[in-house]
């Protein structure tokens, strides 16, 4: 070794203390001035409590909107207050234009109180007594910058605690006598008295340019700016567009919410007091304490929800504990963003920084806008801006990083080559595919929605105690329907997305697998593959449920060849959430575990040990991870076989000419296998396909002496198995035995089917003949309305609505088509034509101009008859006007 | 000068013995569960149920039935398969008469065979070429290579008249024959003599490799044809004592082939036969598998056909010669399997006639009404047997290779009808080089039935089918595209690439 090289590695033994000294140093700096915000915002909080219990709902949404919109004045000042923690020289500089700005602002707020409490509603005495606290705001958050940068950390303390502590005592006081205006007042002159206590100390010298250090000032100021907006702006706009009730529930969270705010405000500031001397740990000190609280903070109110609101604000406040942890995680996200926005302001341009927050401040705004209904639609709103927020702040610090840059430059390279090219060109045409929805939603979809438009815990209590499906995809649903709202678009967005996610995770796997020409391959497969884009404009679980497989037996494939830690992690997560998705997805993994025996029976003895530590971990980790999901899952099996309903059963399926005959046969085997490559056609169709099967004669002969790895053995044996298991277990229960069950099999086949392509010297003849029977499979079956599948309920109704007049009735038959007739005409009187209603002339239907019978399933005869058995008793008193044959639906129209 | 490489001097690519795989192994659960799966389908397809047109469906049944006990023999010789432990040599040096028969092949295919038997070790080993060409090019060489040359003067009983006439001028105590164009290793006898230790053994056989089959199309197929017969059926046989001869690349002991009198000359297969003689006699056979000699298969339609015709021919006219040899049960059951094989094409025809009758007629050999029962019991029966011959094979067997025995089962047809009307055949040596890729006229009668399954399966599409005429049609479909697939070999174009044996060339 040269004595440079040995000089270096001594510098760099030496220097691994000091950094760590200089961490401890940060971290005890940071968890300070911490536990002062901590107890401040403990007495915040003790006074929000306070409030709640002197005050009635009404009034205390009042004051909790005085409270945002006095923090939404003092927010910005908190940018004043970064400004100040980087560059102290600016507390002399700003402070006069701030309290000439605040007497400014708060004239013109005592002048326009009158319209301002119309727009806000607010009272406008509220509106005056904010406009007082503002000459005093600019000015203490440049004190308190002031004190950040110089250290004085006993006097920010003292000048945090002083204000819950006045706000509390002239609370106590005011609030009694004056209502929610003494509570205002006592907010804001606890203001002033914090401001008294930051201008104790005495003038602190700093450095630097003017000119530089303002402008570098302004960076860190806009970007505080625009946090405060994304933090506060929720709850204006909520009280602006919830009725009264909800916009309580949602003061009560944003109070929540306020908590994790609050709490990690500081950790910016003291990170920016130490930005140009800490070489980059100051910010990774910041990030730890800012995330880790904000994740302790979340964990702890999971725990509990209800408990925690409850013993907060009251009964009347408990459902507001299922939205809030939702809304806390944003806050948490927030408090880390403030972290990376204080970095990247005092580092890099400020357009930068303005662009990266301004976005979600305004997705945010529109969501909340758009969404207007639920308190919790608002939490997904700002959860989705918070997030947004995180991610591009994040992304634009990870990419300083040396092996970001590194990243980044090759990304670039590869981003520009032909075979990304090809790769975007790819999704860009599942994209279209999958946004091209030619159909409305069914039964199982508009069950979905109705659940999702629940609380979330009313949601999981519902799947728990009447349904037979795990709940993550409902609870990615429920995030999306209250961020997005319950359109038809929005609700098919998960299994959209995840459908588009499939076409890079497939391209990666087969590649990784195969090569680059299998991966592409792959890729175009599935982004024209029938099932998968049927099943990815789904708003169901089996757009997931083909991601997950897909990453589980990559993953497993990865485990087998390289059998790395992260492989394994991988393998556990993918299986884990397979299973969370659909339990079918048990299948998948089981077959994969034969896999892993052969395995082990096959290698030697050290592999073998690896392996097996490998896999018992994994296995560990796996059953650990499903563990909440079991007692769940046993009560919905008990639930399910108490009310005879069976668990696993689901309303039948069309297509039963072909695809049943009482059990499943061989040629309803078939039928699976063609719906599975090639897509959902009409029977006539199906029928003659399936008449086909020579042809796989032919297939299977020219497999005849092909070699298949290892690999393609495992991808097999997870597409089959769970179709044979479920064949099997379909002799049983025959409603078992469907596609969507195994439909993690329809890409792994693609998979294979690519390799084969591939791999073949009849390239690009079999690729082309493949590629035109998907896509003229995908047309006949998006298009042609003899899709058995197909169910144009939103055809129906929209046609009973346009002959629709007051006091029309709609009967529907079976009862189960309660939710998508209402999701469709949510408006309409409408009841099941149950047994016996149109016989006994139910009161609905009595008097009404019309009845308008709309009924599906008629390929099983017990509905068909029943269906039919009642229409002819309304015949015996209306007359028939019409019917309407629509695609699975029948409408009638009696007068 | 420079030379093509000729591939019968590169390194086998090929193992008998399937690599880190126990066929045995393999096949005996396969072999299980096959047994379950026919007696599932036969069961079900001997129902009076099932029958459909009383006339076809004794055909299927007939069909299905040679099928079956065709498959239940290569299971019961694979599931046996085993490899022959090695055997030191013998404790003296033997003296060995290497024979190499040749009858107006190139040179330059003989020079490399010749020079081959004569540098074999293990033995005081004399080479013999062995010409029926009775030409001066193949005296010189011999004189070249240090071999000995026998002509005759009578030209009769063919190959095995030329083995026959060279045993009465060579007096070694054993003989090996290699055709004229499998260049034998320097280890051949090293590795088939020790085998001898046994009194009882009468011939040593091993693999008839076709070094050519990396030039693909019909050297390829049928190479792969032969791989799966040197690899598990011949291991198989060789287990249950029922391995004959091939006629190359084989080692006799002289007092076993001067106890039958020598090959028999009245027969195409004369190899074949002559093992039945043996084996009548008491004598036993051996089979070592590994590859030992490399040789060249056939490289266009016609010289496979020719091939397949003669053994077709030699086999089926020695099935009343199987049924009366005093053999054992195990014996007598191999060697009619090993006959019978060659009745396969029969049970193609009828396969592609079933279909073709259906839409015309509308007659079909199974009762109606039951497509998904008969696809239940016959799918595991087919799934399992085509896996097994995957399995037994351990990939080797490829579908070029089914389609090109499908393209020639009229060979198979045409030998058979031939044998019954004892008509003359006569002996034709498999051409050694291929005289190119276009020859129609070597697979017509193929190209016809292709060409009347898709012209069948037309008109069933003009007429509105119905499933069970789209079934017909994709059986049609299935019987064309085999059919089209391994007559394809005999449509390509003039070869353009250079022959795989060598030819001198210019120097560079």
């Amino acid at each position: 070794m040269s004595a440079g090289a040995s000089d270096t590695l001594l510098a760099g033994a030496r220097a691994r203390p000091a950094l760590r000294e200089q961490r401890r140093r940060l971290a005890i700096e940071q968890i300070g001035v911490l536990g002062g915000q901590v107890a401040a915002g403990i007495g915040n909080l003790a006074f929000s409590l306070v409030m709640a219990r002197l005050l009635a709902p009404g009034s205390f949404a009042a004051l909790a909107s005085f409270g945002a919109l006095y923090l939404l004045l003092n927010m910005p000042m908190t940018s004043l207050t970064a400004a100040a923690s980087l560059h102290p020289a600016l507390d002399a500089k700003w402070r006069r234009v701030a309290l000439l700005a605040g007497v400014g602002a708060a004239l013109l707020g005592v002048a326009l109180a009158g319209p301002l409490s119309s727009l806000l509603a607010l009272s406008p005495a509220l509106i005056a007594m904010l406009a007082l606290a503002a000459p005093g705001a600019g000015p203490l958050a440049l004190a308190r910058g002031r004190l950040f940068a110089a250290r004085r950390h006993r006097t920010l303390i003292a000048s945090l605690l002083i204000e819950p502590a006045g706000r509390l005592a002239l609370g106590l006081i005011l609030v009694p006598s004056i209502g929610a205006g003494g509570g205002a007042a006592a907010i804001v002159l606890a203001g002033y008295l914090s401001l008294l206590t930051a201008r104790r100390e005495g003038r602190v010298h700093a450095g630097g340019e003017l000119g530089a250090v303002a402008s570098s000032g302004a960076g860190v100021a806009v970007a505080f700016l625009l946090l405060a907006v994304i933090q506060n702006q929720d709850v204006v706009l909520a009280n602006a567009v919830l009725g009264r009730g909800a916009a309580g529930e949602f003061a009560v969270v944003s109070t929540l919410g306020g908590i994790t705010a609050f709490t990690t405000m500081t950790v910016p500031m003291v990170l920016l007091a130490r930005i140009r001397e800490s070489h980059g740990q100051a910010l990774g000190v910041a990030l730890w304490v800012a995330a880790g609280l904000g994740a302790a903070i979340v964990c702890v109110f999971a725990t509990a929800p209800q408990f925690f609101t409850e013993m907060l604000f009251g009964s009347r406040y408990e459902p507001a504990g299922s939205i809030a942890g939702a809304y806390l995680l944003a806050m948490a996200l927030l408090g880390v963003t403030r972290v990376l926005a204080a970095q990247l302001a005092a580092r890099r341009s400020r357009s930068l920084v303005a662009g990266l927050l301004l976005l979600p401040a305004a997705l945010q705004a529109w969501l909340i806008a758009d969404a207007a209904g639920s308190p919790g639609a608002v939490v997904g709103a700002t959860l989705a801006g918070s997030a947004l927020a995180t991610l591009g702040t994040g992304g634009a610090v990870a990419l300083e990083a040396p092996w970001a840059r590194a990243l980044y430059a090759r990304a670039v390279g590869a981003l520009t080559s032909r075979t990304a090219l090809a790769l975007v060109g790819t999704a860009a045409l599942a994209l279209g595919l999958r946004l091209l929805v030619t159909r409305g939603l069914w039964i199982d979809e508009a069950t979905s929605v109705s659940q999702a438009q629940m609380s979330f815990h009313g949601m999981i209590e519902n799947l728990r105690t009447s349904d037979v499906h795990p709940p993550l995809y409902f609870a990615l649903l429920w995030l999306d329907v209250h961020a997005f709202g319950d359109g038809e678009l929005a609700v098919r967005l998960p299994s959209i997305l995840a459908g588009l996610a499939l076409i890079p995770v497939v391209y990666l796997a087969a590649k990784d697998i195969y090569d680059r020409k299998a991966g592409l391959m792959a890729a175009l497969l599935v982004a024209i593959a029938p099932q998968t884009v049927w099943y990815s404009q789904e708003a169901r679980m089996y757009a997931l449920f083909m991601l997950f497989s897909v990453l589980a037996v990559w993953a497993q494939v990865r485990v087998l060849r390289r059998g790395e830690p992260r492989d394994w992690v991988l393998y556990g997560l993918a299986a884990a959430a397979l299973i969370w998705n659909q339990y079918f997805g048990v299948l998948v993994i089981g077959a994969g575990q034969i896999a892993f025996a052969v395995e082990m029976w096959r290698r030697p003895g050290p592999q073998r040990r690896a392996l097996a530590i490998g896999w018992a971990l994994t296995a560990a980790g796996l059953l650990l991870l499903i563990a909440p999901l079991i007692p769940y899952t046993y009560h919905q099996f008990v639930v399910n076989q108490a009310s005879g309903r069976g668990f696993g059963g689901t309303p039948s399926q069309a297509g039963e000419a072909v695809a049943r005959e009482g059990h499943p046969g061989v040629y309803a085997f078939l039928a699976n296998v063609v719906w599975s490559i090639w897509g959902y056609h009409s029977n006539a169709t199906m029928v003659s396909l399936v008449a086909l099967w020579p042809l796989t004669m032919l297939f299977s002969l020219f497999l005849l002496g092909r070699r298949f790895g290892r690999a393609s053995w495992l991808v097999a044996l997870c597409a089959l198995l769970p179709m044979a298991m479920l064949f099997l277990l379909g002799q049983e229960k025959s409603d078992l035995f469907d596609m969507r069950y195994f439909i993690g099999a329809v890409p792994l086949c693609m998979l294979l089917a690519a390799r084969g392509l591939t791999a073949s010297r009849l390239r690009p003849v079999l690729a082309l003949l493949l590629a035109a029977s998907l896509l003229y499979g995908l047309y006949d079956q998006q298009l042609n309305s003899s899709n058995p599948r197909r169910y144009d309920f939103r055809g129906a109704v929209h046609v009973i609505q346009r002959s629709l007049r007051r006091g029309d009735v709609v009967l529907y038959s079976p009862s189960y088509l309660s939710e998508v007739i209402r999701y469709y005409g949510p408006h309409l009187r409408m009841r099941s034509l149950g047994a016996g209603t149109a016989a006994k002339g139910a009161p609905l239907t009595r008097g009404a101009p019309a009845v308008f019978v709309v009924a599906s399933y008629f390929e099983q005869r017990s509905i068909a008859e029943a269906t039919r058995r009642e229409l002819s008793v309304l015949e015996r008193r209306r007359r028939l006007v019409r019917t309407l044959k629509l695609s699975n639906v029948h409408v009638w129209e009696l007068r | 000068m420079r030379t093509e490489a000729d591939p019968r001097l590169m390194p086998a690519d090929w193992d008998c013995v399937p690599r880190g795989r126990s066929v045995p192994r393999r096949m005996a659960p396969m072999l299980l569960a096959s047994v379950i799966a026919s007696a599932w389908y036969f069961g079900w397809l001997l129902s009076p149920a099932r029958v459909g047109d009383p006339l076809l469906y004794g055909l299927l049944l007939a069909a299905e039935a040679f099928n079956l006990t065709q498959a239940l023999g290569f299971w019961w010789t694979c599931v046996g398969a085993r490899s022959r432990p090695a055997r030191s040599s013998l404790p003296c040096m033997p003296s060995v008469d290497v024979l190499v028969p040749v009858y107006d092949e190139p040179s330059e295919i003989v020079e490399a065979t010749l020079a081959a038997a004569v540098g074999l070790r293990g033995a005081h080993v004399s080479a013999w070429l062995l010409d029926d060409g009775d030409s001066d090019e193949m005296r010189a060489l011999a004189e070249r290579l240090g071999a000995g040359y026998i002509a005759r003067e009578q030209h009769d009983g063919a190959k095995a008249g030329n083995i026959n006439c060279a045993l009465a001028y060579t007096s070694g105590e054993f003989v090996a024959i290699f055709d004229s164009d499998h260049v034998a290793d320097p280890a051949f006898l090293e590795h088939t003599l020790g085998h001898f230790g046994d009194e009882r053994v009468a011939f040593v056989q091993t693999p008839q490799y076709y070094a050519n089959h990396r030039q693909g199309g019909v050297a390829a197929a049928s190479w792969a044809q032969q791989a799966l017969f040197f690899g598990p059926i011949a291991r198989g046989k060789d287990a249950r004592g029922a391995m004959f001869c091939c006629g190359t690349n084989v080692v006799f002991r002289r007092t076993a082939l001067s106890s039958v009198g020598g090959f028999p000359t009245n027969s195409l297969t004369e190899d074949f036969e002559l093992s039945i003689s043996l084996h009548e006699r008491g004598w036993r056979s051996a089979y070592v598998d590994r590859v030992l000699a490399h040789g060249v298969g056939p490289e266009d339609m016609a010289s496979y056909v020719s091939q397949q015709m003669r053994w077709a021919r030699g086999c089926l006219s020695a099935i009343p010669r199987v049924l009366r040899a005093r053999l054992p049960l195990r014996l007598r059951v191999q060697y009619l399997l090993s006959t019978m094989y060659f009745l396969s094409g029969w049970t193609l025809l009828i396969y592609m006639a079933l279909p073709a009758v259906r839409i015309i007629t509308g007659a079909q050999p199974l009762a109606v009404a039951s497509a998904s029962q008969f696809l239940m019991h016959f799918a595991p029966y087919y799934a399992l047997a085509l896996g097994s011959v995957a399995v037994a094979g351990a990939g080797s067997y490829t579908f070029a290779a089914f389609s090109l025995g499908a393209a020639c089962f009229w060979v198979q047809v045409l030998a058979g009808l031939r044998t019954l009307l004892r008509r003359p055949a006569r002996f034709v040596v498999t051409a050694k080089q291929g005289g190119g890729s276009w020859q129609p006229l070597a697979v017509w009668p193929a190209l016809a039935v292709c060409a009347a399954m898709l012209s069948v399966s037309l008109y069933g599409l003009d007429s509105r089918p119905g499933a069970g005429t789209l079934n017909s049609i994709a059986f049609a479909t299935l019987h064309a595209t085999v059919l089209g697939s391994g007559a394809a070999a005999a449509l390509r174009p003039r070869l353009r690439r250079p022959p795989a044996l060598p030819r001198r060339t210019a120097a560079a």
